[in-house]
């Protein structure tokens, strides 16, 4: 038993910045804490998004640095194509032939047809998919007055309504895959055949309107106010 | 004014004339001076940039095509701007030279030709040559979130603390007093004791209360440390500050996804985690989906901003114009660890399970400029959803193909009876409650 007076308010003082201290460990946004048990928190076999060359748990040092820095996003070889369960999909999965240049553009435009049918299934289909990869620039109904171009000062795209009205779906496709001039990027990573195709018809459906009718691609060779095809 | 229909077709003057011929005089110099002043007045010079030319052209900068402002200037008296305009590769025939430096330096790339008249084509030009860059609209993304407010209940421990401090040197000026009043009555002065003697003093003397008050701060402990082991390993929902660890780009999720009203851009959640439908990952968008847009748009809406997008080039490896082929990875922070000895899919969740992000995400198109882990993804929160939320059966294939086995048999029947006594069909009833649903 200490007999030495000791005043209250240091041993009150130290109590506090203990509780301080712990109450900033447990609040620092940068932290993903201390694993507790961390033998079945980590996937030793290969996982998307883990950078193995910052796991401590599974690889010796020299392995962890072989596995730094490697991709976790990669594409798919050169030259394969994948394979489809269903027989009637493989077309999606061939390769796309047209070039990224103006005369593979005016190629597309006259030769290439889309293969899935205008109806009003494969439209509304069309129009999930619009809704969440063209609508925040092209607008709802098509004219180039999307949230991006309207709050955030972006280059509007021409309208489905006028300029673009008679674009043909060879294009259409076309600008999908490869972009369209700086302000269109390419949509090909995001969408895959399929998709895209039924993007197209909805777009073709705002080219007429609101209205499944008028299949335009075949009549109209080239547009008006197409580039001309060589130069 | 009825026109008479046989005059439909004519143009104005024509029908003016034909229907009084004496005012025919007076109509034309009224209508020729009318013409004068609203027909031949500008054509709207903004409408016509925006509807032909924003697409490849911005007034003041660079983009697919030069800035047009001084474009006028740059032509003066080297040849016709309005041909050049109206179809380019017929005027690079004519060979004009400025015209083919100008196609060498894009790239040989061809202006789409534009049904425009000279009239129009000045105006865009005027537009362009008046042009002032406009001020942003929107919040500003740096005032947009106030700090989230952070437990307050250590700053309740200070006070407490400073007003215990405040209570035993009240207790010691007292007792100062209470000795300088027996040494006046003559009395021996209290014996002076530390705090730790007092207490134990007091305790030996009441007992009771101090059974009673000790067994109150025991059981209060044990319950704190029950509490606290509750939320190890938890770095979301309300119990915990949420894990909101800074990213190598400070992407805006509130500014990209948030309302277009707020003056946001409301792009969908889904164009850049384009997975999520798909596969068991929502996806990190790899940098060719920034550039999407970002190729056209370099700046911010603040200085920082532009430099965050700076570091999209970097990593893309942009030189302004073209690629460089010099990637650099992002080492994106991942924010929500889900252990590995639970399965997750996000497929499941979106296209069957049509959930919206934010159900679980928190509302990170509306205040998460940053974003952080919102729910605390531990096996109550899941199972507890599983077991409340209502299926969404109708026109969804996976459950049509479930229904309709329940509907085979007449087992089937009696269970689908039993699934519907509270008129809905949750997750658990169709076996999500099942150890192995998500731990195998």
């Amino acid at each position: 038993m200490s007999t030495s007076k000791r005043n209250p308010a240091i041993t009150i003082s130290a109590l506090a910045l203990v509780v301080l201290s712990m109450a900033s460990c447990g609040g620092d946004p940068n932290s993903p804490g201390v694993e507790y048990m961390p033998d079945m928190y980590r996937s030793p076999a290969v996982e998307a998004y883990v950078d193995y060359g910052q796991d401590p748990y599974h690889f010796s040092e020299e392995l962890a640095q072989g596995q730094r820095n490697t991709q976790s996003a990669k594409l798919p070889p050169v030259g394969t194509i994948a394979f489809a369960a269903d027989a009637s999909k493989a077309q999606f999965n061939m390769p796309y032939t047209y070039p990224n240049t103006v005369e593979g553009y005016e190629a597309a435009g006259l030769e290439l047809k889309n293969p899935i049918a205008m109806t009003e299934a494969t439209v509304e289909q069309g129009k999930v998919i619009y809704a969440k990869f063209c609508q925040h620039c092209h607008g709802e109904k098509g004219e180039g007055d999307g949230a991006v171009v309207t709050n955030g000062n972006y280059p509007q795209p021409p309208s489905y309504t006028a300029a673009l009205k008679d674009l043909p779906e060879g294009k259409i496709f076309h600008s999908l895959v490869y972009g369209k001039n700086l302000a269109m990027g390419s949509h090909a990573s995001q969408l895959n055949k399929e998709e895209r195709w039924l993007v197209t018809r909805y777009v073709q459906y705002l080219q007429n309107g609101g209205k499944m009718q008028r299949e335009m691609a075949a009549v109209v060779p080239a547009t008006p106010a197409a580039a001309p095809a060589t130069n | 004014m009825v026109v008479p229909t046989k005059m439909l077709g004519m143009p104005l003057v024509a029908r003016i004339s034909e229907r009084s011929p004496g005012l025919f005089n007076i109509s034309l110099s009224v209508i020729l001076f009318l013409f004068a002043s609203v027909a031949f007045a500008q054509p709207d010079g903004e409408k016509l940039f925006k509807g032909n030319c924003a697409s490849c052209h911005k007034p003041d900068k660079d983009m697919t095509g030069p800035a047009l402002k001084g474009a006028v200037a740059r032509w003066e008296g080297k040849g016709d701007i309005h041909a050049w305009v109206k179809n380019s590769s017929a005027y690079l025939k004519t060979g004009n030279p400025y015209a083919t430096e100008l196609f060498n330096k894009w790239n040989k790339s061809v202006m789409t030709a534009q049904a425009l008249s000279d009239e129009e084509i000045d105006a865009i030009l005027a537009y362009a040559d008046a042009y002032v860059p406009p001020v942003p609209k929107g919040p500003d993304p740096t005032t947009v979130t106030p700090e989230g407010e952070g437990s307050n209940w250590p700053w309740l421990v200070v006070i407490a603390l400073l007003l215990l401090v405040v209570g035993l040197s009240l207790s010691g000026v007292k007792r100062s007093l209470s000795n300088a009043v027996r040494e006046a009555e003559g009395k021996e002065p209290e014996p002076d004791m530390s705090f730790g003697q007092r207490l134990r003093n007091w305790a030996w003397h009441n007992k009771a209360a101090a059974s009673i008050l000790g067994l109150f701060i025991v059981v209060f402990l044990i319950l704190k440390m029950w509490d606290a082991a509750w939320v190890i390993g938890v770095y979301g929902g309300d119990e915990v500050p949420h894990y909101k660890p800074e990213q190598p780009i400070l992407f805006n999720h509130t500014l990209h996804a948030g309302k277009a009203d707020k003056g946001n851009l409301a792009i969908n959640c889904q164009y850049c985690h384009s997975s999520a439908e798909k596969s068991k990952h929502a996806g990190i968008p790899s940098t060719n989906v920034c550039m999407n847009c970002h190729s056209a748009v370099n700046e911010g809406r603040t200085p920082e901003g532009t430099k965050e997008i700076a570091k999209i080039y970097a990593a893309v490896g942009w030189d302004g114009k073209a690629y460089t082929g010099k990637p650099e990875p992002v080492k994106w922070v991942k924010v929500h660890n889900l252990p590995d000895h639970a399965y997750f899919n996000h497929q499941q969740h979106v296209s069957v399970g049509k959930l919206e992000c934010q159900e679980c995400h928190g509302p990170i198109d509306e205040k998460m400029d940053v974003a952080e882990q919102w729910a605390p993804l531990t096996m109550g929160w899941c199972i507890d959803c599983h077991n409340t939320k209502d299926v969404k059966m109708a026109g969804n294939g996976y459950y049509d193909e479930i229904m309709a086995r329940l509907e085979e048999t007449d087992m089937g029947h009696a269970e689908l009876k039993k699934y519907l006594d509270d008129e809905k069909i949750s997750v658990k009833e169709l076996g999500g409650w099942e150890c192995a649903k998500c731990h195998y």
